[in-house]
C-alpha cells in the first residue's frame, strides 16, 4: 500500500514517523498547510464538543443562572409574581441559626457517608480480589444494593427498624437492646440513615476500586512477598499509595454527590425526628415547597454552593495525591 | 492546553460539575413537568390517589364516560402529593397545567394564587340543587363570593380498635372520653403489644391526628378573626400534654410514624387502638386474619369535662383550570356527570368506607351502599357520616377561610409541635408557644 500511496500520504506518513526533527523541518518547508490543518482539527473539535457544551448551559447553566437571580427576588410559591430586593434574603438566612445548624449536619452526613462508604467499598473490593468460586460469584451479587431503587431501600430499611416486626429491631430485642429507636430518636437518626445510605452507594465505590486494583502489576506484591512482607505492610505500602488517585476522585465526586442527597433522607424521617436530619438540601427543599419561601430557597442553595466550591478547592489543593 | 494541564484541572472541572448539578437541583427552578397537562383534544385529570385499586376503579369510570363520545375525553394522570406543588407551579408557568386537579383545601389556597384556577360556582350551585349537597362540603372551598371547587368525597377520622383484643385486656366499651381511653390503652399494652399507635413524624398524618383531639376539646379554631394565628392557648397546651400521655402506650418509634405504620400495628395485632380516617375498613379482615366483627369503630373521644363530639374532616373537590370556556364547560360536564347518582357509587367505591358521599342522594345511592365493604361495616360508615357532621379542618372552622393555612399545614407545625414534646422532652406549654411563633412566621413569610 505505501508503495502506491499518494504523495500526500508519503508526506504524513514520514512526519508522523520521522520524530522531532522532521516534524521542524516540514514546518520550515511547508509552515502554512500545517498550521491550516492544526486550525481546521480545532474547529473540527470545537464543532463537535459544541453542543455538549450548549446543552450543559442549557441544562445546567440557566437554571444555576435562574436560582442566582431568584435569590435576589422575594418570591414565594414558586413561580409567583416578585420584586428585587437585592442581598436581604441573604442577610435574613444568613443571620439565621436554622440554616448553619443544617450545614453542620450536611457536615456530619458527609463526613459520615466518606468514611462508612470508602471503608466498606475497600474492604468489599479487597474481598473481591481473592480467588475463589464466592468472591466471583459475589462480584455479581455485591451490586445488588446499588440497583435498588432509593424509595425501596427507604421501604426496607424502615421495615427492617421497625419496631413491631423488623428483622433488625426484633434481632437486638434478642440480644436485650431494644430499646434502640432507629429512627425515631434524635441520637440514633443520622448515624442510622448514614448506614442505609453507605449500604445504598457502597457498590459503586467497589467496582471502582475493585477495577483500580486489576491494573495494579502482580509481580510488585511476589516482589513484595519475596522481600517477605506481610498482607499489612503490601496493603499500606503497595495497595494504599497505588489507589490514592483513584481514592481521591471517589472522595472529590462522592463527597459531593453525598452532599446534595434528599431523596433517602426525606423518605425516611424528613429531616426528623425534631429536626435531627435535617441537612442543607432538606432545609432548602423545605423552604422553597413546604413554606413556600422561594427565593430564601433560593439563596441557601448559592450559599451551599460557595461552600461546596471551597470545600472542593481546599480538597484538591491539600488531598490532592502526587503525580505517579 | 497541554494533557498535563488538563489533568491538572481534571479534578476541578469534575468537582465543579458535579457540585452545580447538585446545587441546580435544589435551586430555586420550577423543576420538569413529566406528565404534561391540558391541550389536546383530551381532558387532563391529575389526582394524587395513588393506590392501585384506587386508580383502576377511576379509570374504569372514566373509559365508561369516553364510552359516551363526549366531545372531550377524559384521561387521569396519577400525581404524588410530595411532587404536586412543585408540579403544579411548573405546569402553570408553562400552561400546560391540567383541566381538572383533585384538591384538598389547604392545597386551593396555594393554587389559587398562581393564576389559573376558575371559578365554579354556577355549577356547584346546579349540583346543590340536584343532588343536595352537605354544608360541609362547599364551605372551605367558598372565598370572595364564589366557590373554587367542586366538592367531589369527604374524609372523616374514627377510633378504630380491636374488639378481640380489648377483650382480652377487660375493655368491653368503646372509649368515650379522653379519661377511658388512656385506661384502655393502658390496659391493652403489654406482651409486646401497644395499647394505641399514633403518628408522631413530621408528616400530615400527625397533624391530622392532633387536630381531631383538639377539636374535642374546643382548639379546632386556632385563628383570630382576622386570619392570625391564636395557638398558643391553654385548651391547645392540654391536648399536647394529653397526646403525649397517649403515645406512652404507642410503640416506641412513633415518632417517625404517618399513616402506614399505625395501621399495620393494628392489622398485625401489634396495636389495639388507631385513629384514622376509613381506608382501614377494606384490608382488615385479610390483613388481620379476624373476622369484620373484631374491628371497632367509635367517634374520636373527648375530654369528660366540657369536651365536645369532633374531627378532623374535610371535602377533597376539583378544581377547574383549563385555559378555555369549551374545555373548561367539558371539564364541570364530566364532573358533574360522576356525581349523578348512578355514578357516584362507583367512584366513591374506588376506596370503600374512605371516601364519603357528599350529597344527600349519593348517601342513599344503591351503586354506593351494595358494595361490599359498605354492608359489611354499616354500623361504622354510618358512624363516620354522623362523626361528619362535627367534623372540622384547620384554617376553614366556622366558614374561616385563612389565605395562608397552606403555609402552616406545608410545615406541619402541629406536628413539629409534638415531637418537641415527645421527643425532646420538652415542656408543652413552650413547644406550643414555639408553634405559635412557626405559625406566625409561617404566615407572615
Amino acid at each position: 500500500m505505501s508503495s502506491t500511496a499518494a504523495p500526500g500520504a508519503e508526506g504524513g506518513l514520514r512526519t508522523r514517523q520521522g520524530g522531532a526533527p522532521h516534524r521542524s523541518a516540514g514546518a520550515a518547508v511547508r509552515p502554512r498547510p500545517r498550521r491550516s490543518r492544526r486550525g481546521a482539527g480545532t474547529l473540527l473539535g470545537i464543532v463537535l464538543v459544541a453542543p455538549l457544551i450548549l446543552l450543559m448551559l442549557l441544562v445546567i447553566g440557566f437554571p444555576l443562572v435562574n436560582t442566582v437571580l431568584l435569590s435576589f427576588q422575594d418570591q414565594g410559591v414558586v413561580g409567583t409574581p416578585s420584586s428585587f430586593v437585592g442581598l436581604r434574603t441573604y442577610q435574613a438566612i444568613l443571620g439565621d441559626s436554622a440554616l448553619w445548624e443544617s450545614l453542620r449536619r450536611s457536615g456530619v452526613w458527609l463526613v459520615g457517608n466518606l468514611v462508612v462508604q470508602t471503608v466498606l467499598a475497600m474492604a468489599t473490593a479487597l474481598l473481591l480480589t481473592r480467588v475463589g468460586r464466592w468472591s466471583k460469584a459475589a462480584r455479581t451479587w455485591v451490586l445488588l444494593p446499588w440497583v435498588i431503587p432509593t424509595v425501596a431501600v427507604a421501604v426496607i430499611w424502615q421495615w427492617l427498624t421497625n419496631s413491631n416486626y423488623g428483622l433488625l429491631a426484633k434481632g437486638l430485642g434478642v440480644l436485650g437492646l431494644d430499646g434502640v429507636q432507629f429512627f425515631a430518636d434524635p441520637d440514633w437518626a443520622m448515624p442510622t440513615l448514614i448506614l442505609m445510605n453507605s449500604w445504598h452507594w457502597f457498590p459503586l465505590g467497589t467496582v471502582i476500586i475493585f477495577g483500580a486494583l486489576q491494573t495494579i502489576p502482580g509481580e510488585v506484591y511476589e516482589a513484595a512477598k519475596v522481600d517477605g512482607v506481610n498482607a499489612w505492610q503490601m496493603f499500606w505500602h503497595i495497595t494504599l499509595p497505588l489507589l490514592q488517585p483513584v481514592l481521591f476522585a471517589l472522595g472529590l465526586v462522592g463527597t459531593l454527590w453525598s452532599f446534595n442527597i434528599i431523596d433517602s433522607i426525606y423518605l425516611v424521617t424528613r429531616g426528623g425526628p425534631s429536626g435531627a436530619s435535617t441537612t442543607a438540601p432538606v432545609m432548602i427543599y423545605d423552604t422553597a415547597f413546604k413554606a413556600f419561601r422561594a427565593s430564601e430557597a433560593a439563596a441557601m442553595s448559592v450559599a451551599a454552593i460557595v461552600l461546596l466550591g471551597i470545600l472542593a478547592w481546599l480538597y484538591i489543593r491539600f488531598a490532592k495525591p502526587e503525580e505517579v | 492546553m497541554t494533557v498535563r494541564r488538563i489533568r491538572r484541572r481534571a479534578p476541578l472541572s469534575a468537582a465543579l460539575v458535579a457540585l452545580t448539578l447538585g446545587a441546580t437541583a435544589c435551586g430555586g427552578g420550577t423543576g420538569g413537568v413529566a406528565d404534561q397537562g391540558g391541550g389536546g383534544d383530551t381532558l387532563t385529570l391529575w389526582h394524587m390517589e395513588q393506590p392501585p385499586n384506587r386508580v383502576e376503579a377511576w379509570q374504569a369510570l372514566i373509559d365508561r364516560y369516553n364510552e359516551t363520545d363526549p366531545e372531550f375525553p377524559v384521561e387521569q394522570q396519577v400525581q404524588d402529593w410530595n411532587q404536586i406543588y412543585t408540579k403544579i407551579a411548573g405546569a402553570v408557568q408553562s400552561n400546560t397545567q391540567p383541566d381538572i386537579l383533585f384538591t384538598i383545601p389547604d392545597f386551593t389556597t396555594y393554587v389559587r394564587p398562581l393564576g389559573k384556577v376558575r371559578p365554579v360556582t354556577d355549577v356547584v350551585e346546579e349540583l346543590d340543587g340536584e343532588h343536595r349537597y352537605i354544608e360541609a362540603a362547599t364551605a372551605p372551598y367558598t372565598d370572595e363570593d364564589e366557590v373554587w371547587a367542586v366538592p367531589m368525597y369527604g374524609m372523616v377520622q374514627m377510633l378504630w380498635y380491636r374488639e378481640d383484643l380489648l377483650a382480652e385486656a377487660g375493655i368491653t366499651e368503646a372509649p368515650e372520653t379522653w379519661e377511658d381511653l388512656l385506661a384502655a390503652a393502658e390496659a391493652a399494652t403489654g406482651d409486646g403489644r401497644s395499647g394505641i399507635a399514633l403518628p408522631a413524624g413530621k408528616n400530615l398524618a400527625t397533624d391530622q391526628v392532633i387536630y381531631s383531639f383538639m377539636l374535642t376539646n374546643g382548639a379546632g379554631d386556632f385563628f383570630t378573626e382576622d386570619g392570625q394565628p391564636d395557638f398558643d392557648r391553654p385548651e391547645v397546651v392540654e391536648t399536647f400534654e394529653f397526646y403525649d400521655r397517649l403515645m406512652e402506650f404507642s410503640p416506641p418509634d412513633s415518632a417517625n410514624y404517618s399513616w402506614g405504620e399505625p395501621q399495620a400495628a393494628f392489622n398485625s395485632g401489634a396495636a389495639a387502638m388507631a385513629i384514622e380516617k376509613g381506608q382501614y375498613l377494606m384490608p382488615f379482615e385479610e390483613e388481620s386474619g379476624r373476622p369484620a366483627e373484631d374491628l371497632g369503630c367509635a367517634p374520636i373521644p373527648q375530654p369528660a369535662d366540657g369536651g365536645q363530639p369532633g374531627s378532623i374532616y374535610y371535602s377533597n373537590a376539583a378544581m377547574v383550570l383549563s385555559e378555555d370556556d369549551a374545555r373548561a364547560e367539558a371539564a364541570e360536564d364530566f364532573l358533574a356527570w360522576l356525581l349523578q347518582p348512578e355514578n357516584y357509587g362507583e367512584f366513591l367505591n374506588a376506596e370503600p368506607g374512605l371516601f364519603l358521599p357528599l350529597t344527600e342522594d349519593g348517601v342513599e345511592a344503591e351503586s354506593w351502599t351494595s358494595h361490599e365493604v359498605i354492608t359489611t361495616y354499616r354500623d361504622c360508615v354510618d358512624q363516620m357520616l354522623e362523626q361528619s357532621r362535627s367534623g372540622a379542618l384547620f384554617g376553614f372552622v366556622g366558614g374561616q377561610y385563612v389565605d395562608e393555612i397552606g403555609n402552616i399545614s406545608g410545615q406541619n407545625v402541629l406536628a413539629q409541635v409534638i415531637q418537641q414534646i415527645a421527643v425532646e422532652g420538652r415542656d408543652p406549654a413552650e413547644a406550643v408557644a414555639a408553634g405559635q411563633q412557626m405559625m406566625l412566621d409561617a404566615v407572615q413569610g
